[in-house]
């Protein structure tokens, strides 16, 4: 049971990947990194597990300096994106593989790989070899190896992407549930934005470098610090408009493609905008554009005539692309709505939601 | 006949949900089978024909010729008359009840046992030397290129160099025991002697040799994924533990292909035996491939030749088939095949 320190961490292999990245990971926290893939999310996990040599840096582990430390003496745990099962073992023996290098012995060990396999569910697969069985179970028993070594931190990296939609929905419930996992410090890395929020107690999303931002699910799907973090959370992603600012008497309006689209900014968000002109990028959340029927109230919305170019039923929502002024605009709508392409559409803008972000290096303008 | 007319399964499934045969559209029964795109039929009758000819000619005709030969009298004499007398399984008693042929099959053993063994295991042990021990990839190219230029000579010309360097009077070999001080000046090892000439063919095939399954195994220790090695550091295995619960299990197959090439190639050891010894002294480095290979072509008695050539054909084809089994039941295991 320890937390983890990350200090100023540095690894470069052609290019510098992590660069000064700090990041503490509390006992018991379930800390979840997102970010596009070759971004260097796997790097980090390596450098925490002692796979890499930092080129600079600290990193701890309990207050101990492990920096220097090899793999096997940080109790660390890792499953690997590939599951790294040892395709000549059975289920079992690879499960049992940690405790068979401490020389634990037979007893303890059948019992608790025993253990571990009935809470993964695996326990009727333990004389199968890793070719024999699904996906779902190679990643159970690269869990379940990683469980009964009973590490202080535990690193899991992409655990769950290569699974078909029905599985990963039912391991991610086992993530929540895991108590093993949840009593001490995980690092959990994923390119789904999804997971990350579901899972993760705090999050952090991964750039060029290191770590955008970091923090509560809520806080970087409402306020993310810059137009990159905004982009990788939320699906369909946000929507991005190149607008120049025209003060236009107490009001100010961002102008869009060519002065095409026109809104009015919201008053709360003047000031951070410092009222004047410039250019910025306004960011606007699908859900956060209504299509609004004929004769509709605009309800404070900003109201924006539109022509439909696409609109996908998904089911549970619908998706729809409209154009407007040059301008495609994405927005979340009912799944039961019909468009036909061409179709003369009126949008809701809820202005007092939308997202600015500096033209240059893209932060967001309410800090 | 649009799609929606096509006639369609009267009862779809079957108990076990699979969809039950016919009736099926009427193209299906109406179709053409076996339809070639080769315009001409003697084109694939030529291109097979042609080196069927030449396999009979040059494997088929002279295998059955030395069965027909194995049960007959043949010798030099009655192959220029023509004249030769069928004997029964004589020249096989006559094979299976000489001294010379016994004495010749422990050569053989004792061969596979130091030789073909000794090579795979040291060839395995400098694998795992070359891919865990040594850093640098540029020190691993030359390493390899080194150990594996013996096996780029002829082996007769590589039996005449260990014959100049295990000359007893002034031999190198000798002479560097001397040097060492492991050997009084004046005395000398007689190394192709015989107690001795056995095991000098042997030196010097593992010298020649050692680099194939050296070669094979390292590539199948570059081939195995990196990943598991990695689970490994954080669990925290010990490299022995490693080598013995992860690599060499996983690299057992590749050890015994490369244990059943040497092996193969040790029914056919005769150039460094016919360089280095003849087979002596007095028939003491004799293996039974160079038996047979005196035996025909050299005194020309045909017959016991023939019979030695087929016993050896036999039990190669016997054991080989086993090990072929045993990967075969391997892979299988492992899901590869």
């Amino acid at each position: 049971m320890a937390r983890l320190e990350l200090q100023e961490i540095c690894k470069g292999f052609d290019e510098p990947v992590l660069d000064r990245l700090s990041l503490t990971v509390e006992e018991g926290e379930f800390f979840v990194v997102v970010g596009p893939s070759g971004i260097g999310k796997t790097t980090l996990l390596r450098c925490v597990a002692g796979l890499e040599v930092l080129d600079a840096g600290r990193v701890l582990i309990g207050g101990t300096d492990v920096t220097r430390i090899p793999p096997y003496r940080r109790r660390v745990a890792m499953t690997f994106e590939s599951y790294a099962l040892y395709p000549h073992l059975t289920v079992f023996e690879n499960i049992a593989s940690p405790l068979r290098a401490r020389k634990a012995d037979r007893a303890a060990l059948e019992r608790r790989v025993g253990e571990v396999a009935r809470l993964l569910r695996i326990d009727q697969l333990l004389d199968r070899k890793p070719h024999e069985i699904s996906g779902g179970q190679k990643q159970r028993t690269a869990l379940g190896r990683t469980l009964v070594a009973e590490p202080d931190i535990f690193l899991l990296d992409e655990p769950i992407s290569h699974l078909d939609a029905k599985i990963r929905h039912e391991l991610r419930r086992q993530f929540h549930t895991l108590e093993e996992l949840r009593r001490v410090a995980t690092i959990y890395v994923t390119h789904d934005y999804a997971e990350a929020l579901s899972l993760g107690d705090r999050i952090g999303i991964m750039g060029r470098g290191g770590l955008e931002q970091v923090g509560t699910a809520r806080e970087v799907f409402q306020r993310p610090t810059s137009l990159f973090v905004a982009r990788h959370m939320g699906q369909p992603s946000i929507n991005e408009l190149a607008c120049e600012l025209a003060a236009e008497g107490d009001a100010v309006r961002a102008v869009a493609g060519g002065g095409s689209v026109a809104f009015a900014v919201a008053p709360a968000h003047r000031a951070a905008l410092n009222g004047g002109t410039g250019r910025l990028t306004v960011g606007i959340r699908p859900q956060h554009i209504a299509v609004l029927p004929e004769g509709a109230a605009a309800d404070g919305r900003q109201i924006v005539e539109a022509r439909v170019e696409i609109f996908e039923a998904l089911g549970a929502t619908g998706v729809l692309i409209a154009e407007t002024g040059g301008v495609s605009l994405t927005a979340l709508t009912s799944p039961d709505a019909r468009f036909e392409p061409g179709q003369p559409i009126r949008l809701g803008l809820a202005t007092d939601s939308f997202l600015y972000f500096g033209a240059d290096g893209g932060r967001n303008l309410h800090g | 006949m649009s799609v929606d007319q096509l006639p369609l399964p009267a009862a779809a499934l079957d108990d076990a949900g699979r969809a039950a045969a016919g009736p099926y559209p009427d193209w299906f029964s109406k179709r053409r089978r076996g339809r070639s795109l080769i315009v001409n039929p003697l084109v694939p009758a030529v291109m097979v024909g042609l080196p069927v000819l030449v396999i009979i000619a040059i494997v088929i005709y002279p295998t059955v010729w030395m069965f027909y030969h194995a049960f007959h009298d043949t010798n030099m004499m009655s192959l220029f008359t023509r004249n030769w007398q069928a004997v029964g399984w004589d020249n096989f008693a006559l094979v299976l009840s000489s001294d010379r042929f016994a004495d010749s099959v422990l050569h053989l053993l004792r061969y596979l046992l130091f030789g073909a063994c000794l090579q795979v295991l040291l060839g395995t042990a400098l694998a795992q030397i070359l891919y865990e021990v040594v850093q640098s990839n540029a020190l691993r190219i030359v390493l390899l290129i080194v150990m594996v230029l013996p096996m780029m000579l002829p082996p007769s010309i590589v039996g005449v160099l260990w014959k100049f360097l295990l000359q007893a009077d002034n031999g190198a070999f000798n002479h560097l025991l001397i040097k060492l001080g492991m050997l009084a000046p004046t005395d000398r090892i007689e190394w192709l002697d015989a107690d001795l000439a056995l095991w000098s063919l042997i030196i010097a095939d593992v010298w020649q040799w050692t680099a194939l399954p050296l070669l094979i195994v390292y590539s199948g220790r570059v081939s195995l994924p990196p990943a598991i090695y990695e689970a490994a550091r954080v669990d925290g295995a010990s490299r022995w533990l490693v080598l013995r619960r992860i690599t060499l299990p996983m690299l057992k197959e590749i050890i015994a292909i490369a244990f059943i090439i040497r092996f193969m190639d040790a029914y056919k050891f005769v150039d460094k035996v016919y360089v280095m010894t003849a087979g002596g002294p007095a028939q003491r480095s004799e293996l039974p491939v160079f038996i047979a290979f005196q035996k025909g072509i050299r005194e020309f008695q045909v017959g016991e030749a023939a019979a030695y050539a087929i016993i050896i054909f036999v039990v190669a084809a016997i054991l080989i088939t086993l090990f072929l089994q045993y990967l075969k039941r391997v892979l299988k295991a492992q899901g590869i095949a």
